[in-house]
């Protein structure tokens, strides 16, 4: 079944196509990867599918539901959570706030409730704690709980943005560039740590990646973007062989060479 | 060449210091101060010193061993003390020679040079002074430099944690003694027989209530536990409401306005300390609050309301609401009006509402100054009612001071609950990344929307309770200056901290009352303490603690989410530990 289908995507600055006729398809509780070269258009396309970004053209529906023109808050309490290349978590929070801080869109006190401390907002509150101690536990951060965010681990970072994620129950997990940066041990607990995101939570994980052991290694399915342009789409082996995305990759007549380059995607 | 250098930065700091030093003997700061100028230009040079070596200037690592620390402080010391020494002399023997460098610098007198001496004024051009009193001067300066090195030891032990982790067993109950040994002392220098302080007697026991309340505050940040913060909370709140019973007309009136203003920052803090948008034209609100309380009580004062109430058929010179019956009612269009802003700057950040909210306060000052039929213009409004229960009016400073303080401590209890809510969580997000806290799945419209409502509102209620302290109320009253006052108020303190805004309230608005005995240079007094206080405190008097939140014992998840916490070392939190 389909939980996201994107058609014709088109995101333009100034005279830059980012985005160019981007279609894509993704079944329910499977890992999609997006991979291509620097510069190729993922994380645009991502912001336009989490409603960043507006594409100039083009129709994405979520389980159903445009997205077009939906701000992001309503994108996320549809369903849709992500994570950032480079870490933007709430610095001056803690683990445990940072994941009640994703837990927004499923709660509902008010203002009047939050003054007078209304049993309603008292028990929203407990169970909204106990989902983040539960969620921190699920990606390996237990105990961390009362950490200040800014001045947890690199890793460990990583770790609590995908928490922050989780805690608006997503159908859709987008997660962008989760290994960057991780030595192997770490690349090797966050592929695990995908795969158990589909597997006991059931969620749809589409993933950006450059690092072409994890792609390889948990995606169902493949899609290359080159200079905003879908290239080339299948499972890992397929993309692996198709020698548009080599030559996306290591420029053109590079298809003998890939043997010495390193990090090719061979 | 390593040796040389404490050398180097001692004689500059020291000329600084010296630099310093006679600018403000110029200025003619001993003449004010009197016989014990010299101590106090030495105590403030000691701060000085302390600020130089503890904030690193370009190239002076943080960490230093203390003989080199010392080294620094004592020829800065040394040096700023040799130089005043001779210019003092200087001075000395010019005027005893008869030369007149009046005409020059206006404030060099006899009067101001003897009170560096520590003489009377006619030892001075009798030549009476001994040589031993410039050696006094260094002396003391250098005493100064160790002073201020002695500081920068004991400051940089204590944010390394040593002096807290030796657990001395009384401290936290010194601390907590603290307000109630003060508020004793200024029953006791209340009471008729006492003669201490002489004319400025009510200037100190002034400065005393204001220490008393500042340090209630620490004292219920050391209570522990819920039983002891409940027993020393009640105790705390009890003494503050007995505060204005106990003080004179003059400190009442004072500290009125102190909690006035302590409102008015607790409001401010919601917007700028929780949300993190800067609002430069917060007195708008203020203003609103105090106009409308004023027009509904003294409708006599405004054409417009006259003119209407007489075509209702209502009596326009008796109070249309009372003071309790007008609250809500301001308080709501206080924060219509803190939306009606917040929807134009939805879209914007950092300078750009800054200057747009700038523009909101003076839109607002310039309406009640030109709306002359509605506002009576600079005329005002006149004759504004006091609050009264029954027939009892609370018009005097004294229960406008209990009333501000009843204010201040709703106001500090809905912030306090608010930050602490799901919409806390969303003005912190928002104030740490504005577009993920949105792509998190924070409404920023609605967020933005009530920290402005919330934080005008609470500015409506100060307004109100303004106006009924003023009585008569003009325009002038609403300047830019109110706004950078809140504000300062809120910095000073530590942004985003609540019994911080309250101390920044009692350092802004009540300092400046009890340095009046310094006249014309309170100002530059006031002005240098501010500067002092942001090179040495930046993150202000009581910064905002992250809270470890804790789930009570007895409300625990689940065992299994549990098993292994006991295991671990609790976590602790260093986010306020600036590294210096």
């Amino acid at each position: 079944m389909t939980l996201l289908a994107a058609r014709q995507v088109t995101k333009v600055f100034g005279g830059l196509t980012a985005v160019n006729r981007v279609d894509l398809e993704i079944e329910k509780q499977m890992i999609a990867s997006l991979i291509g070269p620097n510069g190729a258009g993922k994380t645009t396309f991502f912001n336009c599918l989490t409603g960043l970004y507006k594409p100039e053209m083009g129709v994405i529906l979520f389980d159903g539901t445009s997205l077009i023109g939906r701000r992001p808050d309503q994108i996320t309490s549809l369903g849709i959570a992500r994570t950032y290349q480079n870490i933007r978590l709430f610095n001056t929070m803690t683990a445990l706030e940072n994941v009640l801080v994703g837990q927004h869109t499923r709660m509902h006190s008010s203002v009047l409730g939050a003054l007078l401390r209304t049993r309603r907002t008292l028990t929203e509150e407990k169970q909204a704690a106990e989902r983040a101690v539960e969620l921190l536990d699920f990606v390996g951060l237990a105990g961390e709980e009362d950490t200040v965010a800014k001045n947890m681990a690199y890793g460990d970072q990583r770790l609590l943005e995908i928490a922050r994620a989780l805690g608006s129950n997503p159908k859709l997990l987008l997660l962008d560039e989760p290994a960057a940066g991780m030595n192997p041990r770490e690349t090797e607990a966050m592929m695990a740590l995908v795969r158990r995101l589909r597997d006991e939570l059931e969620i749809t994980v589409l993933l950006i990646e450059h690092d072409m052991r994890v792609v390889m290694n948990v995606s169902d399915r493949v899609s290359v973007l080159d200079y905003g342009e879908k290239i080339s789409e299948g499972t890992p082996a397929e993309v692996r062989a198709d020698p548009r995305v080599v030559e996306a990759y290591l420029g053109p007549g590079a298809q003998e060479e890939q043997a010495n380059a390193d990090p090719a995607p061979a | 060449m390593a040796d040389r250098e404490p050398l180097r930065r001692g004689v500059t700091i020291g000329l600084i210091a010296f630099a310093i030093l006679t600018y403000l003997i110029l200025i003619g700061v001993p003449t004010r101060i009197g016989a014990a100028a010299f101590p106090v230009l030495s105590a403030l040079m000691a701060l000085f010193i302390f600020a130089m070596l503890r904030n690193p200037m370009k190239g002076y690592p943080a960490q230093r061993p203390p003989s080199r620390i010392i080294a620094h402080a004592l020829v800065a010391g040394v040096v700023a003390g040799v130089l005043t020494a001779g210019l003092v002399w200087l001075f000395t023997s010019l005027m005893m020679d008869g030369v007149r460098i009046q005409p020059v610098f206006d404030q060099i007198v006899p009067q101001n040079i003897a009170a560096l001496h520590g003489v009377s004024p006619g030892a001075v051009a009798n030549g009476e002074i001994a040589w031993t009193s410039a050696l006094l001067q260094v002396g003391m300066l250098a005493l100064a430099g160790l002073a201020g090195a002695l500081l920068v030891l004991l400051n940089r032990s204590q944010s390394a944690g040593t002096l807290r982790d030796l657990h001395i067993p009384g401290t936290k109950w010194i601390v907590i003694a603290l307000p109630f040994m003060l508020m004793a002392l200024v029953v006791w220098m209340g009471s008729p027989n006492v003669t201490i302080g002489g004319n400025n007697a009510g200037t100190i026991r002034l400065l005393l209530a204001m220490i008393t309340f500042g340090s209630g505050l620490f004292a219920l940040r050391q209570a522990t536990g819920r039983v002891e913060r409940t027993v020393i909370g009640v105790l705390l709140a009890a003494g503050a409401l007995s505060m204005p019973f106990i003080l004179d007309q003059f400190q009442n009136s004072v500290l009125g306005l102190v909690f006035i203003f302590a409102m008015m920052g607790l409001g401010l803090n919601i917007v700028v300390g929780y949300a993190g948008l800067l609002d430069l034209g917060y007195v708008a609100f203020f203003a609103i609050g105090a106009y409308v309380y004023a027009l509904i009580s003294a409708p006599m004062s405004s054409p417009f309301m006259i003119q209407q109430l007489t075509n209702l058929g209502i009596d326009p010179s008796t109070p249309l609401l009372s003071f309790w019956l007008a609250m809500p009612l301001t308080m709501a269009i206080a924060g219509l009006s803190g939306v009606m802003l917040g929807i134009p700057v939805l879209r914007m950040r950092g300078d750009y509402l800054a200057i747009v909210t700038l523009g909101f306060g003076e839109i607002i000052r310039l309406f009640m100054l030109n709306l002359a039929p509605l506002t009576n213009g600079p005329r005002g409004l006149l004759n504004i009612v006091p609050p009264t229960i029954g027939e009892f009016s609370l018009g005097t400073p004294r229960y406008i001071f209990l009333l501000a303080l009843f204010g201040t401590a709703f106001v500090a209890f809905a912030a306090y609950r608010l930050n602490d809510s799901r919409l806390g969580r969303a003005w912190t997000a928002m104030r740490d990344d504005e577009d993920v806290a949105q792509a998190t799945g924070i409404n920023l419209v609605r967020t933005k929307l009530f920290a402005f409502a919330i934080g005008a509102t609470f500015a409506g209620l100060a307004g109100q309770i303004y106006a009924a302290r003023q009585v008569n109320i003009f325009p002038d009253n609403f300047t830019l200056f109110v706004s950078i006052d809140a504000l300062s108020i809120i910095i000073v303190g530590g942004l985003g901290s609540i019994p911080g805004v309250i101390l920044g309230a009692l350092a802004l608005k009540g300092l400046p009352e009890v340095l009046r005995g310094i006249n014309e240079y309170r100002i530059v007094a006031f002005a240098a303490l501010l500067v002092i206080m942001m090179i040495v405190r930046p993150e202000g008097i009581m910064p905002a603690e992250r809270r470890k939140r804790q789930l009570h014992p007895d409300d625990a998840p689940p065992e299994d989410l549990f098993t292994t916490s006991d295991d671990r070392v609790a976590p602790t939190i260093t986010l306020d530990e600036r590294s210096s």
